[in-house]
């Protein structure tokens, strides 16, 4: 890792390196919605702070974040087994029920977001209401901790056979709660950004400011932002010495510093939007740019951590028999027509919206 | 094909499962459903333009109903159980997936793609079809139908180049192995029984609408009964299908193995019945066909996605990718090396309940069978290796099992050294003993000559028709 991430791999190597952190950024922009809006809502649920745009649009938009964030797990689930492909099947083996039990936590989760939305369910007793969130986040937080569970594992090659002889339910190491906290605390300043832009919008169609006011999302991502620090530092010290020079070293060195610029923007953008009683496009998207940011250069440092744990350099031969198999350009005619109907779905909608919204407002429809 | 040291991964029990069940299980659920949402999508399709020409109004009803739901959760639900089958095949053979995703993954990668647009097309839909101008509905539904259906398309050729890779053999040619033989005959297939279940399920939604009169149920239930109408084709595809079947999965099924001539007799029986059903009931006497009726006929599409699931995975043995890896994730290439080193020699995992065996030589044993035999045995449960050589004096497993190509040619040919294959026989005759706490250690070295002599007889290579292979080499 002498040069800037990912230029001192061999091309093979370096290329399937971008796909994965790429794909695997968008992955943790969907999963941070999903983390945090129904954290949110299992937090709101029991304050009993009550019904507002913002828990609407949160629970209004849950199925499809979900849907989101698996449908985006899939493109780094695929770059991820030709990189490391032992080291990640062999922890899925050690995790063996464990592991296989976060797809039918998904699908009840999935279901609970239903519930959660239906009519039906403003007749049940509190208590019962609170189940089903709580619930919701648990089959999310769940999942997450699998992951970085997961994750953690794979990098420890020397206990696998003593892992597999002791098949525990859960591997312990101390290194996977301070990890998960990070993601997600993280998550809170990303839901900000992403539901930001959904309130704004809805503010457009009214002409009452909505509550909460901006400030409350403002504040909660600032709350946020500084936890994450808090738990980036905690995860930090708790690294070996050795691996933890990798942030500081050649490769990671300018995500680390992207990250931290990223984090400071937001930490900007969402200060300035606290005092504002209405959201304003200019620290919406800034704070939206700083996120972004973040996010890809967390996801570089957090892949170099990974590079400096295991054995790299003995996976090249293995990255480089997989580029020699041809199939690339069909990938790449198919993502843009597919892209273009994407967009051409989204469009469809958003001009028949406005349309039906202009004639709302001139009292054609009502 | 992997040409370093083998890739030792931990092997987990599946109890009194075999592997194989576990992923036909799984995979029952997860193409039933999969194909529900390809189905249903195109059903959508057609109703929304026999609403908006007039023909059907009533249709709009049906497509503003209950049915969109289950569309929509049937295609979360099938991704979810795709990935499913995705982490079961790694905790079965993380191998073969291992050497799919190197030779596939921008096939994969492109059918993402297409599972992005089923995804953004459909919610645009199910969210926003409501406010929309017919022509944007028939848009949206036309793009989710052909993303869904792409899915199939990209994953089919990978499936079924598992099963008949072709000219890949040889060439490692990408488009010949996604073009390979049963390539068309299983899309076609496949598409038929994905209307089908979605022409089903339609009659079932429609006798659950309460506000409906009982003649416009009876009009949408005859179209959607014509989504059963290709079924007719069914019976020609599934010849071609057979036609292009390796010889020895064709004898296989057609009464060389049981429980594959079985679950093969299911999903062809049960399609029967349903085609009948369809089209000398519905399409020919336009009869109504009521809610019970409609769920029966649902059900008997499920055992026919079953069948035809344990089939799929039955079928490959002894390999899970034909003629480059073998269902217990060896090559052909490792059993001649095993044979020199031992297969478990470099083993680093260690046995689950090592203290529970008397010697060495029976954890040995242990192992052996482990890596070689469990994704397709127990030991005394389901196809239990005491079961079925009861009846076996030891010389007999001796040679049944140094020859296992031979014995059975759906299995791959044993892996290991003499000294290997003794603690697996000796293993195998302290079960049947019913595991004795002491056990006496075979050291006699004119039996370990035999078995060397054996293993030598029968070769490194697989049992299969030498003829077909060489035909298909070629
Ligand atoms: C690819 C899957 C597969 C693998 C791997 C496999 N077998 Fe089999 N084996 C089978 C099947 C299927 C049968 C047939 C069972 C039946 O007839 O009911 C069978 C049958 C047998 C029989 C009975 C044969 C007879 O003539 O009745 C023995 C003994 C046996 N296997 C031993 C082994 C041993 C020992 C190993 C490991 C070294 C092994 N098998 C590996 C699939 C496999
Ligand atoms: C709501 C559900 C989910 C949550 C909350 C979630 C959460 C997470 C978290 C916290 C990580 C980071 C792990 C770490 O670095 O410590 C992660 C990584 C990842 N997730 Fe998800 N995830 C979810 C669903 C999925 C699904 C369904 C898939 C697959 C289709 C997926 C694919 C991945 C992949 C491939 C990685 C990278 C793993 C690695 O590199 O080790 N995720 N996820």
């Amino acid at each position: 890792m002498e040069q800037v991430f990912p230029f001192g791999f061999p091309a093979a190597s370096a290329r399937y390196l971008t796909l994965y952190v790429l794909t695997l950024a968008v992955h943790v922009v969907f999963m941070h919605y999903v983390i945090a809006g129904t954290g949110w809502l299992a937090i709101s649920g029991i304050l009993g702070l009550g019904e507002s745009s913002l828990t609407k649009t949160l629970r209004d938009w849950m199925p499809a974040a979900l849907s989101a964030a698996i449908t985006a797990g899939v493109a780094p689930l695929l770059f991820v087994q030709i990189l490391y492909k032992h080291a990640f099947y062999t922890s899925n083996l050690l995790l063996f029920h464990r592991w296989m039990s976060i797809l039918p936590v998904l699908i009840v989760g999935f279901y609970l977001l239903y519930v959660m939305k239906s009519r039906q369910i403003n007749n049940w007793p509190l208590v019962a209401r609170w189940a089903v969130v709580l619930l919701a986040f648990g089959c999310f937080a769940f999942t997450g901790y699998s992951w970085t569970e997961n994750h953690v594992l794979s990098l420890q090659k020397s206990e696998w056979p003593t892992v597999f002889e002791q098949s525990r339910t859960f591997y312990g190491n101390a290194e996977i709660l301070p990890r998960l906290a990070l993601w997600f605390v993280g998550s809170v300043p990303t839901l900000g950004v992403l539901v930001g832009w959904q309130l704004r919008h809805s503010q457009n169609n009214a002409d009452e400011p909505i509550a909460p006011a901006p400030s409350v999302v403002a504040t909660a991502s600032l709350i946020g932002l500084a936890g994450s620090v808090l738990f980036a530092l905690v995860y930090f010290f708790m690294l070996d010495g050795d691996v933890r020079s990798v942030v500081t070293g050649r490769a990671a060195l300018l995500y680390f510093l992207i990250a931290t610029v990223g984090l400071a923007v937001q930490g900007y953008a969402w200060w300035r939007q606290r005092g504002d009683a209405r959201w304003d496009v200019r620290w919406l998207g800034l704070a939206t740019a700083g996120m972004l940011i973040t996010v890809i250069g967390v996801s570089v440092v957090r892949e170099c951590l990974r590079i400096a744990r295991l054995d790299f350099a003995a996976l090249y031969a293995e990255h480089e028999a997989a580029a020699g198999k041809s199939g690339l350009i069909v990938f790449f005619v198919f993502a843009v027509i597919n892209a273009l109907a994407i967009a051409w779905c989204v469009r469809l909608v958003c001009t028949r919206r406005s349309a039906v919204n202009a004639r709302v407002d001139s009292g054609e429809v009502t | 094909m992997d040409a370093g040291p083998l890739p030792y991964y931990p092997i987990n029990d599946f109890g009194p499962a075999m592997k194989g069940m576990v992923i036909g299980g799984l995979g029952i659920f997860h193409v039933f459903i999969a194909q529900f949402a390809i189905g249903g999508g195109m059903l959508m399709c057609y109703f929304q333009w026999l609403a908006m020409t007039g023909r059907v109004p009533l249709a709009r009803k049906f497509l503003d109903g209950f049915f969109k739901f289950l569309v929509l959760v049937s295609f979360v639900v099938g991704a979810l159980t795709g990935v499913g089958m995705w982490f079961t095949t790694i905790q079965i053979s993380p191998r073969t997936i291992g050497m799919m995703v190197d030779e596939f993954h921008w096939i994969w990668a492109t059918e993402w793609t297409f599972f992005c647009l089923e995804i953004v097309a459909g919610y645009t839909f199910y969210r926003y079809g409501s406010i929309l101008t017919d022509k944007a509905r028939l848009a949206l539904l036309g793009l989710y139908s052909v993303a869904a259906w792409g899915s199939l398309f990209w994953i089919n050729g990978i499936l079924s180049w598992q099963l008949t890779p072709g000219d890949w053999i040889g060439s490692g040619s990408l488009a010949a192995g996604f073009f390979n033989p049963s390539f068309f005959p299983s899309l076609i297939f496949r598409t038929i029984v994905s209307m089908t279940i979605a022409g089903l399920a339609a009659c079932v939604v429609v006798n659950l609408m309460l506000e409906l009169s009982r003649e416009e149920k009876t009009t949408l239930i005859q179209r959607a009964a014509r989504f059963l109408m290709p079924m007719v084709l069914m019976p020609i595809v599934g010849l071609w299908f057979f036609s292009v079947l390796p010889e020895d999965s064709r004898d296989w099924v057609m009464g060389g193995s049981v429980a594959m001539t079985m679950f093969m007799t299911i999903a062809v029986g049960t399609s029967m019945l349903i085609g009948l059903y369809a089209l000398v009931g519905l399409i020919g006497q336009r009869l109504y066909i009521n809610g019970a009726t409609a769920s029966l006929l649902c059900a008997l599409a499920f055992a026919a996605t079953a069948g035809g699931e344990f089939v799929r995975e039955g079928v490959r043995k002894p390999y899970t990718v034909r003629q480059a890896l073998y269902s217990n994730s060896l090559t052909g290439e490792d059993v001649a090396r095993l044979r020199q080193v031992g297969s478990v020699t470099h083993d680093p995992y260690p046995l689950e309940n090592a203290s529970q065996y008397p010697n060495e030589q029976l954890k040995l044993g242990a192992k052996v069978f482990r890596m070689q035999c469990s994704v397709c045995h127990t030991m005394s449960a389901t196809n239990g290796l005491t079961h079925l050589t009861g009846t076996w004096t030891m010389e007999q497993k001796r040679l049944n099992i140094a020859q296992l190509q031979r014995t059975k040619s759906f299995m791959p040919p044993f892996a290991g050294t003499p000294e290997e294959l003794e603690a697996l026989v000796q293993l195998v005759t302290w079960e049947h003993a019913d595991r004795p706490t002491s056990w006496p250690v075979s050291t006699d070295t004119d039996v370990l000559n035999r078995i060397q002599q054996w293993l030598d007889d029968v070769g490194t290579e697989s049992g299969l028709k030498p003829g077909r292979l060489l035909a298909e080499a070629g």
